[in-house]
């Protein structure tokens, strides 16, 4: 996808743009608030990077201009400042998520991933299926291959999470603030262990695994080949 | 000092009452005067009345030669130190005169007119200018008599301008004391004043200066400069504390990051020394990125405990379920339990209130947990408690590990403090410190007791509610005034 980054430290810039070409992404870069805000108008992105503290314009404003133009194009808002209330800041300006230095290239990743799709999708449907696991968000009742699966209520909003991102990657961190609203993280792998449980129900009687563990990333829950 | 006395607020607002009583001062006395002056008047005239009266009875037919006959007795009489005195013009005389006394115009009718008047007694007798009595004050009432005859009769009123005179000047004299001594009043409150102040301003530059120690003085008066100065050394104290936790934390940063940091350099640096093979290259820049999440890690956690430390994360405070929230945490503890083949046992009376910030809240459970099953060996059990107790509700965990000697409690709730026995067990010594900073934030106390075998780290609230109305299902709470704890 075509994303353009506005980040006034250039070696920072350049870095993004190494990691983003390598996987797969097409990048622009914009030095400060001004020129990102220019570039943001006149062409056209799939996703923004946005860092907070940018010089001539800061980042807040570049979206809030562009949020004042009806530009939806999903941003992500990058941050040094990482307490609770600068993230709800960057989230009313019309940021769509929000990241905290120093983060991990994976993470970014995964999230700008989330976000593109987000503004693609077709409103949320009721019924969500992945290979032979279907998931019905009325009834909340989960099946595969026709079997009821009984999952606890955390555990069916970790399933339906996952399976609005089917295909993605998604993060501990994302899960975490997500699935359980906690912005921090805790030391134990309390994630990991709620993964691998909702994994023994959905996975474990059957040939096919479909919640896969993305090495140093996160989780996909995808039907591989 | 002394052009700071003229500045102060005391001296200005006595200097305004001082001109304000004087003027006061200075009306009540000349009112006082006037009526003196105009009461004495008008007993003299009513005098001067009565002696013509009398003079004028004793001749009803008002033969002119036997009343200058009496007016000289009379004149006579008194000696030297008379009052009155006495004098008839003739028709003829009274062309040859001139001054007050020829200013004084005939009487309109027949009958006899009078006339009251002020003048010098030169001129009402007709002296030589520059003898010694003609400067003498003196009220004179002229009657006109028939045949152009007028008689006039005078009264010497120099005693009585004295004491006037006199009067008049104790009033200015009275005056200009009340100004004096309102003005030194002023002065000397406003001195008293600027004394204190500048004692708060020498404070000041010396705390400014860098002695962070220094409090104001506080008087035994109690009075409001007293009181101003009690509340300014409790925020002066508070901001001591946070200057002192930043220091430390500054300190315990470069403790404790260096290490790592220097590690982190060494391994890249040897590795860098000689060529090495690819894999060997990946190995290490994966080790070096743990150890650079170790550091975030270590970092982050130092931050939150120094935001929670400075009262950072009360902004977005609401009213936090302790139920529900121990209820979450536990559920995300559950498998960790399983795993590690360590028992939860969690009980949560519902219904524990408390007003917080929810994150870290949480983050100070999970801390908790984290720790209790870290130190739990496999098959222990912990225990996770959130229970009602009078005073407030109580968070407690605890767990079957080998717990911390009782000399050691505190200390271990610094920063960076371990214990040597868990040397070898992850961690960064960073955990108990935020549960007791968050602790702090929220008023609570942070307790560790020895729960036989292991540690009971528990968590004492104070009541968002009094006793009796601690609501389970609190919808008429909602409607409670926001009770921000005092930090």
């Amino acid at each position: 996808m075509k994303i353009l980054v506005i980040e006034d430290d250039r070696d920072a810039a350049a870095f993004l743009s190494k990691g983003l070409n390598e996987s797969g992404h097409s990048v622009e870069l914009a030095y400060d608030g001004e020129d990102g805000l220019h570039l943001a108008s006149t062409g056209s992105y799939d996703v923004l990077i946005v860092d907070r503290m940018l010089p001539c314009r800061d980042g807040l404003s570049v979206i809030r201009a562009l949020r004042g133009t009806e530009d939806r194009t999903p941003a992500l808002v990058l941050s040094a400042l990482g307490e609770v209330d600068d993230r709800v800041t960057g989230l009313a300006a019309g940021g769509d998520d929000y990241l905290v230095k120093p983060y991990a290239f994976a993470e970014l990743l995964a999230r700008l991933d989330a976000l593109v799709r987000r503004s693609q999708d077709a409103p949320v449907e009721n019924q969500v299926r992945v290979g032979d696991l279907e998931l019905d968000r009325l009834t909340r009742r989960v099946t595969r291959d026709g079997q009821r699966i009984h999952l606890q209520p955390r555990e069916f909003r970790l399933l339906e999470y996952l399976m609005r991102h089917t295909g993605q990657v998604v993060t501990r961190t994302m899960l975490l603030e997500n699935v359980w609203d906690y912005h921090f993280d805790p030391q134990t792998n309390v994630i990991d262990v709620q993964i691998s449980r909702l994994r023994s129900k959905i996975d474990k009687d059957f040939d096919r695994p479909l919640l896969h563990t993305v090495r140093g990333a996160g989780y996909r829950l995808a039907e591989l080949d | 000092m002394l052009e700071g006395l003229f500045r102060t607020t005391v001296f200005r607002l006595s200097l305004l009452y001082a001109v304000v009583f004087s003027l006061v001062a200075a009306s009540a006395l000349g009112v006082l005067h006037w009526a003196t002056k105009s009461e004495l008047r008008d007993q003299n005239d009513a005098r001067l009345r009565l002696e013509t009266e009398v003079l004028l009875e004793r001749y009803p037919d008002q033969r002119i030669p036997a009343l200058l006959e009496t007016v000289r007795q009379q004149n006579e009489q008194d000696g030297r130190n008379r009052v009155f005195f006495y004098r008839v013009l003739g028709p003829l005389e009274q062309r040859l005169i001139s001054g007050a006394l020829a200013d004084i115009p005939a009487g309109p009718g027949p009958g006899p007119a009078r006339t009251y008047a002020d003048m010098r007694l030169g001129d009402a007798l007709g002296l030589e200018p520059g003898t010694l009595p003609y400067d003498v004050p003196v009220r004179v009432l002229v009657t006109d008599l028939r045949g152009g005859y007028r008689l006039v009769v005078g009264r010497d009123v120099a005693d009585q301008r004295v004491v006037l005179d006199h009067t008049f000047q104790v009033a200015l004299v009275a005056t200009g004391v009340t100004f004096l001594l309102a003005l030194l009043g002023g002065g000397l409150m406003g001195m008293d004043v600027l004394r204190r102040i500048q004692g708060v301003r020498r404070a000041a530059d010396d705390i400014m200066a860098g002695d962070l120690s220094r409090r104001l003085a506080v008087g035994t008066r109690d009075d409001e400069f007293d009181q101003l100065s009690v509340r300014l050394n409790a925020m002066l104290e508070r901001i001591e504390q946070l200057m002192t936790g930043l220091r430390e934390v500054t300190d315990n940063v470069a403790h404790d990051l260096r290490s790592p940091l220097t590690r982190m350099r060494n391994r890249l640096e040897v590795t860098l020394l000689e060529a090495r093979d690819q894999s060997e290259y990946r190995q290490v820049m994966g080790d070096t990125v743990d150890d650079a999440d170790q550091l975030i890690r270590t970092f982050n956690a130092l931050l939150a405990i120094a935001r929670a430390e400075a009262g950072v994360g009360l902004q977005d405070s609401g009213e936090v379920d302790l139920a529900t929230l121990t209820e979450e945490v536990a559920e995300l503890y559950e498998g960790v339990a399983e795993d590690k083949s360590i028992s939860l046992d969690t009980r949560i009376e519902p219904g524990l209130r408390v007003r917080g910030n929810r994150q870290l809240l949480a983050q100070a459970l999970t801390n908790l947990l984290d720790n209790a099953f870290k130190y739990s060996p496999a098959g222990g059990r912990v225990e996770l408690r959130a229970a009602a107790d009078p005073q407030g509700p109580v968070l407690s965990v605890s767990d079957t590990g080998p717990g911390i000697p009782e000399a050691e409690r505190e200390r271990v709730q610094q920063r960076f403090v371990r214990l040597e026995s868990s040397r070898s067990t992850p961690g960064s010594g960073l955990g108990l410190s935020l549960v007791k900073a968050v602790a702090r934030l929220h008023q609570a106390t942070l307790t560790l007791t020895d729960a036989a075998p292991g540690l009971r780290a528990a968590l004492h609230f104070p009541s968002l509610y009094p006793p009796r109305s601690t609501k389970k299902n609190g919808s008429a709470s909602l409607l409670r005034p926001h009770q921000t704890p005092n930090r």
